[in-house]
C-alpha cells in the first residue's frame, strides 16, 4: 500500500503547492469560515512581529496561540507553507496507520466472535471481510488530504492543521496501545485547544480494552491504568504549561488562550453557533449562557462513554465531531478531521437514513457561505440572519450526519446480537423503531 | 470730498444703536404638506435677512418639515412664495440648522438661552453677546397665549417671556425684535417684561391670521398674508436703506391682511422712529474712517543665501523619492529577529522530547511502530 499512498501524498502536495502559488492564497486566508481568531495566520505573524518589537504578543486582543506555536514559528515562519503541508501529510499518514491497525483489530475480534458462535445466523451479511476493508486506510487518507475543507485550511495557513496533526498523532499512539505517547499527545492537543480534553474517556476505554482490563470499578487493575494515564496526561500538561511560562516569562498566555476560548469575547462570525447568540445577549445573562454553551461540549462525554464503552474508536469519532460542531470557534478544518473517518464506517451504509438530505445540506451550505457573506458584508442586501441561517443549516447537517452514523452503528450492533430479521416471540415479523 | 462730508455728518447715526453684530432666529413650527406656507414664510424672511447681510453663521434656521423635498411637491427642490412661481425662496444655499423633529420647544428655548450640551456644533448655537441685535421670527399655528410646535407640544407666552428675561440677565442681546405670524399672535408678546424688546404680530387676540393665496399647480396655500406683505416690503430694503420701524409697523393694514397686525414698543428704550429696519434685518458693518495713512513694514525678513564655503559644505544630492520615508521601506534589509527563545526553554523542551522518545522508542519497541 505504500505506492498508492505515496501517489496520494504527491497529489495532495501538488494541489496545495499550486494553490499556494496562486492568487487565491490571500483570499482564502481572510475567509471567516476557514480561519478563526484562534487559528488565523495573520495573527501569528502579528504576534511574532510584536515579539520582535519587544512587546508581549498577548498584549491586546490579537494573538491567541500557545507559546509552543510561537517557538515553532519563530524558526519556520519563512517555510510556513512547507510546515503546513507537512502537518497535513503527517495527519494523513497517522490516520492511515491508525485505521490500518484498527481494521486489523476489528477483523480479529470478529474472527473470535465468529468462532465463538456469538453471531446469530441470519446476520452473516453484516460480517466484514478483509477484502472490503483493504482499501479503507487509503480512503481515509484520501478523504483527509483531498477534502476541500482541508485544502482550504492548509492554503489559508490556519493552525488548525497543526491541531489536527497532534490529534491524529494521539489517535495513532492510542491505537498502538502506547500509554505514554498517547498521554503526551493528548496533553499537547488539550494544551493547544482545550476541547480535546474530552478524548481522555475514549483513550482510557481503548487502552483498557487493549490490555484486556474490563471496566470494573472494583478491580485494582482498572484503577491502576486510569491513574497511570491520568498522571502522565496531567503531568505532561503541567510540564508543557510550565515550559510555556519559561518561554516568555509570564502567565498571560493562560488568559489569552484559555480565557479566550472559554469566555468567547470575539464575536466575529464563523461557522459556529456562538457568535450570533452572544452578539444579542444581554450582559446580565452572558455568563449563564456561556456556561451552558461550554458545558454542552463537554457534557456528551459521560452518556456516550456509557453507551459506547465497547467501541472506543467510534467514541473518538463521535467526540471529535461534537468538538468540531460545538466548540467556540470552529472552522471547516475541524470538520475535515472527523469527516475523514467516514470511510471506516462504510459498512454502516445500509442503515443510514439521511444520506441524501445530509449531503445536500452540506453541499448547499458550503456553497452558500461565501455567497451570503458577500451579500451581507459587501452588497448590504442581506444581514447577519442570513449568514447565521446558513451556519445553522451547516451545523444541523453535521449533527444529522453524526447522529445518523450513531444510529446506524448501534443498529448494526443490535442486529449482530439479536439477528438481522427481527421476529417477535410468536415468529411474526417485527420492525425496529428508534424511540 | 462730498462723500467724506456725508459720512462725517451721519457718523453719529452710525453709532446710535449700540450694536455690533446681528443674529436671526427663524422658526417654522409646523410640519405636514398642507403647512407649506409656514415654511415659505420662514424661508422668505431667511432670504431677506441673508440678502441684507446677515451671514449663515449668524442665522439659526429651524424648519419643522421639508417642503422642498416632500414627496408631494410637484416642483422638487423649490419653495415658492408667490403664485405663478415667481420667487423661489429655497434657493441654492439654504442652511437649515434644526430640521424635522429637532424643532422642539426645548431646543428652541435652549438656543435662546444658550444652555445647550457641550457637544452642540456652532451652527446650532445662538452665540450672541450684549452688543447683538437679534431678530426672532416665529410662524406656525397658534392660539391665545400659545404656539403649537410640531403638532404635539406648545410654547406659552409666559415661557417665551421668561426665556427673554434669561437672555437679558445673561446679557445675550442688545436689542431684540420679535415677529410672530400666527393666529392670535399678539397674545404671544403680551407677557414680555424684559427691556429692549420690540414685538410685531400678524393678528390680535381673537383674530385669525389668514393665508394669502393658493397655487393651483402646487395645490397648497403658498404664504400667509402678513409675511407676504412683509416680504414685499423687505424686497425694497437694501443695506443702506434708511427705512425705520414705523414703516414696518404699517406693513399689511387691515384692508390687505383682514386681521389687524399689532406691535409693542413700550419696553424698547429707543424711539421706534429712529430705529432702522436694517438694525435688525441686516448686518450693517460699522466702518471706521481715518484720515491717516499707514506705512506697512515688512514683517518677514529675507533669509540671505550664504555662499557655500569652498568645498566644506557638502550637499547630499537626494533624488526625490529618497527624501521620503518610503526609501527606508524599499531599501529595507531583511529583518533581524530580535527575539530569541530563552536557552532554558530550549534545553527543557528538547530534554523532554528526547526523554519521551527514548521511553517509547527504546530499541525493543521499535518494531511495534514500523
Amino acid at each position: 500500500m505504500a505506492a498508492p499512498l505515496t501517489l496520494l501524498f504527491l497529489l495532495a502536495v501538488t494541489v496545495r503547492a499550486a494553490l499556494f502559488n496562486s492568487s487565491l492564497k490571500e483570499l482564502i486566508s481572510d475567509r471567516v469560515e476557514v480561519v478563526s481568531p484562534l487559528t488565523a495566520w495573520k495573527r501569528v505573524i502579528e504576534g511574532l512581529a510584536l515579539l520582535d518589537l519587544g512587546v508581549s504578543p498577548y498584549s491586546g486582543d490579537v494573538f491567541h496561540e500557545t507559546p509552543l506555536v510561537i517557538y515553532l514559528f519563530h524558526f519556520v515562519v519563512d517555510y510556513a507553507e512547507v510546515t503546513f503541508m507537512l502537518a497535513d501529510l503527517i495527519t494523513a499518514g497517522c490516520l492511515y496507520m491508525a485505521v490500518k491497525d484498527y481494521n486489523k483489530q476489528v477483523f480479529r475480534k470478529q474472527k473470535f466472535a465468529l468462532e465463538a458462535d456469538r453471531y446469530p445466523l441470519d446476520c452473516l451479511e453484516l460480517i466484514r471481510s478483509p477484502k472490503e476493508m483493504h482499501y479503507i486506510p487509503l480512503k481515509v487518507a484520501m478523504f483527509y488530504l483531498l477534502n476541500p475543507f482541508t485544502i482550504l485550511s492548509c492554503v489559508a495557513r490556519s493552525t488548525c492543521c497543526l491541531n489536527n496533526a497532534v490529534i491524529a498523532l494521539f489517535i495513532l499512539s492510542t491505537i498502538k496501545g502506547n500509554l505514554l505517547l498517547s498521554a503526551v499527545f493528548l496533553s499537547l492537543a488539550t494544551y493547544q485547544c482545550l476541547y480535546p480534553l474530552v478524548l481522555v474517556a475514549p483513550a482510557l476505554l481503548y487502552l483498557l480494552q487493549h490490555q484486556y482490563i474490563p471496566v470494573n470499578f472494583r478491580r485494582p487493575n482498572f484503577w491502576w491504568l486510569v491513574a497511570q494515564y491520568l498522571f502522565m496526561f496531567g503531568g505532561s500538561l503541567l510540564v508543557v504549561v510550565c515550559l510555556s511560562f519559561f518561554l516568555l516569562g509570564s502567565w498571560d498566555f493562560l488568559s489569552s488562550v484559555y480565557g479566550f476560548i472559554l469566555s468567547v469575547p470575539d464575536l466575529t462570525p464563523n461557522i459556529g453557533l456562538f457568535w450570533y447568540f452572544f452578539a444579542e445577549m444581554f450582559e446580565h445573562f452572558r455568563l449563564f449562557f456561556l456556561c451552558v454553551f461550554q458545558i454542552n461540549v463537554f457534557f456528551y462525554t459521560i452518556p456516550l462513554s456509557l453507551k459506547l464503552k465497547d467501541h472506543p474508536v467510534f467514541l473518538i469519532f463521535m467526540q471529535l465531531s461534537i468538538i468540531s460542531i460545538f466548540k467556540s470557534y470552529p472552522t471547516v478544518g475541524d470538520s475535515a478531521l472527523y469527516l475523514s473517518f467516514l470511510p471506516v464506517w462504510t459498512h454502516l451504509h445500509r442503515f443510514l437514513r439521511n444520506i441524501f438530505l445530509v449531503s445536500c445540506l452540506l453541499l448547499a451550505s458550503s456553497l452558500l457561505f461565501p455567497v451570503l457573506w458577500h451579500l451581507w458584508i459587501y452588497a448590504g442586501s442581506a444581514n447577519s440572519n442570513f449568514y447565521y441561517a446558513i451556519t445553522l443549516v451547516f451545523n444541523v447537517a453535521q449533527i444529522l450526519l453524526v447522529s445518523d452514523y450513531f444510529y446506524a452503528f448501534l443498529r448494526r450492533e443490535h442486529h449482530l446480537t439479536y439477528g438481522l430479521y427481527l421476529k417477535r416471540k410468536d415468529g411474526s415479523e417485527a420492525a425496529m423503531v428508534l424511540k | 470730498h462730498t462723500a467724506g462730508c456725508f459720512i462725517t455728518d451721519n457718523v453719529g447715526q452710525f453709532f446710535s444703536s449700540g450694536h455690533t453684530n446681528n443674529w436671526a432666529v427663524l422658526v417654522c413650527t409646523s410640519r405636514f404638506w398642507f403647512n407649506y406656507r409656514h415654511v415659505a414664510n420662514t424661508l422668505s424672511v431667511y432670504r431677506s435677512v441673508k440678502r441684507l447681510g446677515i451671514p449663515d453663521s449668524h442665522i439659526v434656521l429651524m424648519l419643522a418639515d421639508d417642503m422642498a423635498c416632500n414627496h408631494r411637491n410637484p416642483k422638487p427642490a423649490t419653495v415658492f412664495s408667490h403664485k405663478n412661481m415667481e420667487l423661489n425662496v429655497y434657493g441654492d444655499d439654504v442652511e437649515v440648522d434644526y430640521r424635522g423633529y429637532e424643532v422642539t420647544v426645548e431646543n428652541f428655548l435652549r438656543v435662546l438661552t444658550g444652555r445647550l450640551p457641550p457637544s452642540t456644533p456652532r451652527s446650532k448655537r445662538l452665540l450672541s453677546d450684549d452688543r447683538s441685535n437679534i431678530l426672532i421670527y416665529l410662524t406656525g399655528h397658534g392660539g391665545n397665549g400659545f404656539l403649537k410646535f410640531q403638532d404635539s407640544e406648545e410654547i406659552s407666552n409666559v415661557e417665551l417671556a421668561d426665556a427673554f428675561e434669561q437672555m437679558w440677565q445673561k446679557r445675550r442681546y442688545n436689542e431684540l425684535l420679535f415677529i410672530i405670524d400666527t393666529c392670535q399672535g399678539a397674545s404671544m408678546y403680551e407677557r414680555f417684561y424684559s427691556p429692549n424688546l420690540m414685538a410685531l404680530a400678524s393678528s390680535q387676540v381673537g383674530e385669525d391670521s389668514l393665508s394669502h393665496q393658493p397655487d393651483v399647480g402646487i395645490g397648497v396655500h403658498l404664504m400667509d398674508r402678513y409675511t407676504f406683505y412683509l416680504l414685499e416690503f423687505l424686497e425694497d430694503i437694501h443695506p443702506a436703506s434708511k427705512t425705520c420701524m414705523n414703516d414696518l409697523f404699517k406693513v399689511c393694514p387691515k384692508s390687505q391682511c383682514v386681521s389687524t397686525p399689532g406691535h409693542r414698543t413700550d419696553l424698547f428704550l429707543r424711539d421706534p422712529g429712529s430705529v432702522l429696519v436694517t438694525d435688525f434685518f441686516g448686518s450693517v458693518r460699522k466702518v471706521e474712517i481715518t484720515m491717516d495713512s499707514i506705512n506697512l513694514t515688512s514683517v518677514v525678513s529675507h533669509r540671505k543665501e550664504e555662499p557655500a564655503a569652498n568645498g566644506e559644505l557638502q550637499k547630499e544630492v537626494y533624488s526625490y523619492s529618497d527624501q521620503l520615508p518610503v526609501s527606508e521601506i524599499i531599501h529595507q534589509k531583511p529583518k533581524q529577529r530580535d527575539w530569541h527563545p530563552p536557552d532554558g526553554f530550549i534545553l527543557g523542551l528538547w530534554t523532554l522530547i528526547l526523554l519521551v522518545f527514548f521511553q517509547t522508542y527504546g530499541i525493543k519497541h521499535l518494531k511495534h511502530i514500523f
